[in-house]
């Protein structure tokens, strides 16, 4: 595969008060960062079900992105660190399945950080690359 | 009224969903009164042949039980469910995949490599495996394919109902016969069980959803009126659809999820992995490792059952770069 | 990127009836556009694809309620923030992504679900926590409006920490005397009731209807309110085994040198105060804002009371911020206060066999170390939450910080509210702050809470988590997932099944994550609706 091609198709959840707030920012401030990334918002990183990130595997992303409030920040208390229990625990499954645990990722940004939020989100990308095309699932 | 045909086949599975039928006991009669037995492999000697002389739509119910991994298995659901009016999926593996579809974490090659060339009885150092045609003296020998990938029923063929369980409890059975009999079927999709979970028909005292640690069933001898889950035991009740009137959990063992998801579910292994590691009470880092360790094997644990009805249905298949 | 095209794409969709492309969808013209597409194309869906509905759902929501259609029933998609402005240098891509994201939003679109939002009452009564010069401010602000202020104060008077001070800057009027009036004013004012000596034990309810439980000494009541402000401040920092502080007798706080001023008790020729102790290093990182000011007007004040003394202030800055403070610490320098720099990495010591005796510090202008002679060493130190702020943050469901303070909604738009509506907060509590930003941040939690007092009702968003009953095998998960409290487990007939309390339910969703029955959706983020946003990743 051509790496230089490859163009990664990544699935990002962020949550309305912090992550989809700093992308806003990172929008207003005119951080550049690569279109490889489709956010959909959720009002909490709590909302990630696990199911909606083997859902986004298995619709063809190649990477999955949460994006959640700081420790100690998240709008509803706590909801963060259920998103922090159940991602580590869908790593640990993920390779499981054959799917590095490095296609999936959880970051904190905060609504301020909206120059983070484009690094992040360059690094993952560029991780994803490395790991090549997930392709899509379908039945085999 | 005339008898019912009813047919039973079993693809990949044990026996033991063949074996539940006969633990109807002395119902079993009441079953032969209503129905007459066209097909069923493992009781009596009707051959493929006699199916395929069939006209189609000839049998009434077909109860299939077990999971679709091989050509053979295929081409039996396809005759089936062209001589049937009714297709049932009778058990976990014909409804989810159930244990056999736990080799969808592996792959032909590797079956075949364990059952032929590593497993310690072997003495295969030519390296033979089988093979789909082979030729012998007095000619061609064909073997069925076995798939990389293990199927349910309803991936291969349309299913009228599915009867969950591992095997499916003789309530049932009896249920949905008496429902043939009077021909008050639900609508067809239908499963045949609860619609609720197992926690709706366990009757373990429960107070608070909070696990620190959680315990292998070697580790723990479970007080008998208490959650399970609550106790740390991996129970998978939460997430399983009930119906089977906590067998399992009636003689203090965990449920170990072979009514698959429950109606609302789309993925049981997620809802596990999201309902078990949100309810661990992981205050920091340290926690959280202890949580991921203590659940050894998450993907084999919460898809023991579903794996092949789940929304990645098996281990991703690795393309061979090399071949271009 | 190229909208046009991406127009045109929109129309192809499946379920599309209409796509026009708007310079300004937010502009008057915009507005009057949705509203002609729903009535002219009998729309049962809406969705604007611009900029955030961070800033401008509100705005577009009211449109489509405006013409009729469901407000929920409108879905917004960012292709401004999240794409034509971060990939400005990718045009087609950011097309691509853009259609990506339209449809992703179109495939939600088509499941959502219109919701009504319910009307509850709200009770005109606040309950003000705290019953110092902010929490005091608040109530007599509130009390001034005709509202019914109930003001709980754990300690066995009014006025809280200015009990304790001497005169305060930059006025140097007498501490007793500013309280005093303020407490006067309470006790004259019918509408506020004063409970001393009280703790607030148990906080049930949501804005409108919170059901408070009191201990006053033992003896417990209840009071119903409509909103709660906290105002319950924070606490000077006692800064044990630093600079010989519980060693020496004549190292104090600042606070303790103003109640020895304040008594008259206060001797001393020699004093060096040491500012910034257990403040800005590592495990605290903030700076407390005033007590550079703190240390300026007590230094200034002893040296007024006795011009033949010597104060020194060592700082790392000065924090002297607006005209009024920086005037007076030039002042204080003109009264003949000293000040000397010293660096985090030499900081100063505080010797003495007994009783402290004298100050050795790293002078940084003259870059050698000097003596200072000391016959009273005060630690300037920070306000630091109070011990029970965590206790009463569980009890109200609303966030602390990092650093123990509690933590508003927004810092800049929502500063004096939480995201729990109905709460606010105000004066020390949130962040260390001087008297008149505490008062002002009284007025404004107050004018916050007269709004759904003054109305009467509250909408809360119908954002809310919806148990089918159906469903659910009573487990119990969700109710551990709650932060709020708003699910609650009901047992009827030996059978267990979760429900949701709406009212108190913020609309986080954790509890949909971890429902394992499928049994909870999230309204306006339900599975359906998300699991279809997925799947319409790739066309």
């Amino acid at each position: 595969m051509n790496r230089d091609k490859f163009e990664p198709l990544i699935l990002g959840f962020a949550c309305n008060w912090c992550a989809y707030a700093g992308a806003d920012l990172a929008g207003v401030s005119r951080f550049q960062y690569p279109p490889n990334m489709r956010i959909i918002r959720v009002m909490c990183s709590g909302r990630v079900d696990p199911t909606f990130v083997l859902k986004a595997f298995a619709s063809g992303a190649d990477g999955v992105f949460i994006g959640g409030c700081h420790p100690g920040d998240c709008h509803y208390i706590e909801g963060n660190y259920k998103a922090r229990r159940r991602y580590e625990l869908l790593k640990k499954m993920l390779p499981q399945y054959g799917i590095e645990s490095e296609r999936l990722r959880l970051e904190w940004i905060s609504a301020s950080e909206g120059a983070r939020f484009a690094e992040v989100v360059m690094d993952f990308i560029n991780v994803i690359k490395e790991l090549g095309a997930l392709g899509k699932r379908q039945d085999q | 009224m005339a008898k019912l045909k009813l047919g039973l086949y079993w693809a990949a599975s044990c026996g033991g969903c063949d074996v539940a039928v006969l633990d109807t006991n002395e119902k079993i009669l009441d079953i032969a009164q209503i129905a007459d037995l066209v097909f069923w492999p493992i009781a009596l000697d009707f051959k493929y042949h006699h199916v395929e002389a069939m006209e189609d739509k000839a049998i009434d119910v077909c109860l299939f039980n077990g999971a679709v991994r091989s050509s053979e298995q295929e081409r039996i659901a396809r005759l089936l469910r062209a001589k049937s009016k009714t297709m049932v999926a009778f058990g976990s593996c014909a409804c989810f995949g159930g244990i056999p579809a736990l080799a969808n974490f592996t792959n032909r090659a590797e079956i075949m490599e364990r059952a032929y060339v590593e497993a310690p009885s072997n003495d295969n150092l030519d390296r033979t495996f089988p093979r789909i045609q082979t030729e012998v003296a007095e000619g061609e020998l064909e073997l069925p394919e076995l798939y990389d990938t293990v199927l349910t029923l309803a991936q291969v063929v349309d299913v009228e109902y599915f009867v969950p369980g591992c095997p499916p409890p003789v309530d049932l059975i009896l249920k949905i016969v008496d429902a043939l009999a009077t021909n008050s079927l639900p609508p067809p999709g239908a499963v045949i069980a609860s619609e609720k979970t197992l926690c709706d028909e366990c009757d373990r005292k429960k107070e608070e959803k909070m696990i620190s640690k959680i315990y292998r069933s070697h580790e723990i001898i479970p007080d008998p009126e208490r959650c399970l889950l609550e106790q740390g035991i991996l129970c998978m009740g939460p997430a399983t659809r009930g119906g089977c009137g906590a067998r399992c959990i009636k003689v203090n063992m965990p449920c170990r999820g072979c009514f698959g998801p429950p109606a609302g579910v789309v993925d049981q292994g997620a809802k596990l992995v999201s309902a078990i590691a949100s309810i661990y009470q992981a205050k920091n880092d340290e926690d959280i490792a202890r949580m991921v360790e203590e659940i050894v094997d998450p993907a084999g644990t919460f898809y023991r059952f579903g794996l092949a009805d789940s929304i990645l249905k098996r281990k991703r298949l690795q393309k061979l770069e090399s071949g271009g | 990127m190229n909208v046009p095209e991406v127009v045109e794409y929109v129309k192809g969709l499946p379920d599309i009836v209409h796509a026009e492309r708007n310079l300004f969808t937010c502009s008057e013209e915009g507005i009057s556009a949705i509203k002609k597409g729903i009535k002219g194309h009998n729309l049962n869906r809406v969705i604007v694809a611009s900029c955030t509905p961070r800033t401008h759902e509100p705005l577009f929501r009211a449109a489509c309620e405006e013409a009729g259609l469901n407000k929920y029933l409108f879905e917004f998609v960012n292709i401004r923030d999240q794409c034509s402005w971060v990939h400005m240098r990718e045009p087609e891509k950011a097309t691509q992504k853009a259609k990506d994201l339209i449809r992703m939003g179109v495939a939600k679109a088509r499941l959502l679900e219109p919701l009504e939002e319910v009307e509850t009452p709200v009770i005109p009564s606040c309950m003000v926590m705290g019953g110092g010069v902010v929490g005091m401010s608040a109530a007599l602000n509130l009390a001034e409006q005709g509202f019914e202020v109930h003001l709980v104060e754990k300690g066995k008077g009014l006025g809280g920490t200015l009990l304790d001070l001497y005169k305060l800057f930059p006025t140097n009027e007498q501490a007793s005397k500013l309280v005093e009036s303020a407490i006067q004013k309470v006790a004259a004012q019918s509408k506020i009731k004063a409970y001393l000596s009280t703790r607030v034990k148990d906080v049930r309810g949501f804005i409108g209807n919170f059901e408070v439980v009191l201990d006053q000494d033992g003896k417990e009541s209840e009071i119903k309110v409509g909103t709660i402000i906290v105002a319950i401040g924070a606490e000077e920092l006692k800064p044990v085994h630093q600079y010989g502080y519980g060693k020496f007798p004549n190292v104090v706080t600042q606070l303790e040198l103003e109640q020895r001023m304040k008594k008259g008790e206060f001797e001393g020729q020699n004093v060096v105060m040491i500012n910034c102790v257990g403040a800005r290093i590592p495990e605290r990182t903030y700076c407390s804002r005033f007590c550079c000011m703190t240390a300026v007007k007590n230094a200034t004040l002893i040296r007024e009371s006795n011009p033949a003394s010597k104060v020194w202030i060592l700082h790392r800055d000065l924090m002297a911020y607006g005209e009024d403070f920086e005037n007076y610490y030039r002042w204080s320098m003109e009264q003949g206060v000293r000040f000397i720099r010293y660096d985090r990495e030499k900081p100063p010591q505080v010797i003495g066999d007994g009783t402290a005796e004298k100050v050795r510090v790293w002078h940084q202008l003259r870059g050698r170390e000097i003596e200072l002679p000391a016959d009273m060493v005060v630690l300037t130190t920070p306000l630091i939450p109070r011990a029970d702020n965590e206790e009463i943050s569980k009890m109200l469901k609303v966030p602390l910080s990092e650093q123990g303070f509690f933590l508003e909604a927004h810092v800049k738009l929502m500063p004096l509210e939480f995201a729990t509506e109905g709460i606010y907060i105000c004066g020390s509590a949130r962040w260390p702050t001087e008297i008149a930003e505490g008062v002002a941040q009284a007025y404004g939690a107050a004018a916050k809470a007269a709004i759904p007092m003054r109305r009467g009702y509250v909408k809360p968003e119908a954002i809310t988590s919806y148990v089918n009953e159906d469903l659910c095998g009573g487990c119990g998960i969700c109710f551990e997932m709650c932060p709020y409290s708003a699910i609650e487990i009901k047992a009827e007939n030996g059978k267990r099944v979760a429900h949701c309390i709406t009212a108190l339910c913020k609309g986080c969703g954790t509890c949909g994550a971890a429902c394992p029955s499928g049994a909870i959706s999230m309204n306006h983020f339900t599975d359906e609706q998300i699991l279809a946003q997925i799947a319409a990743l790739t066309a």
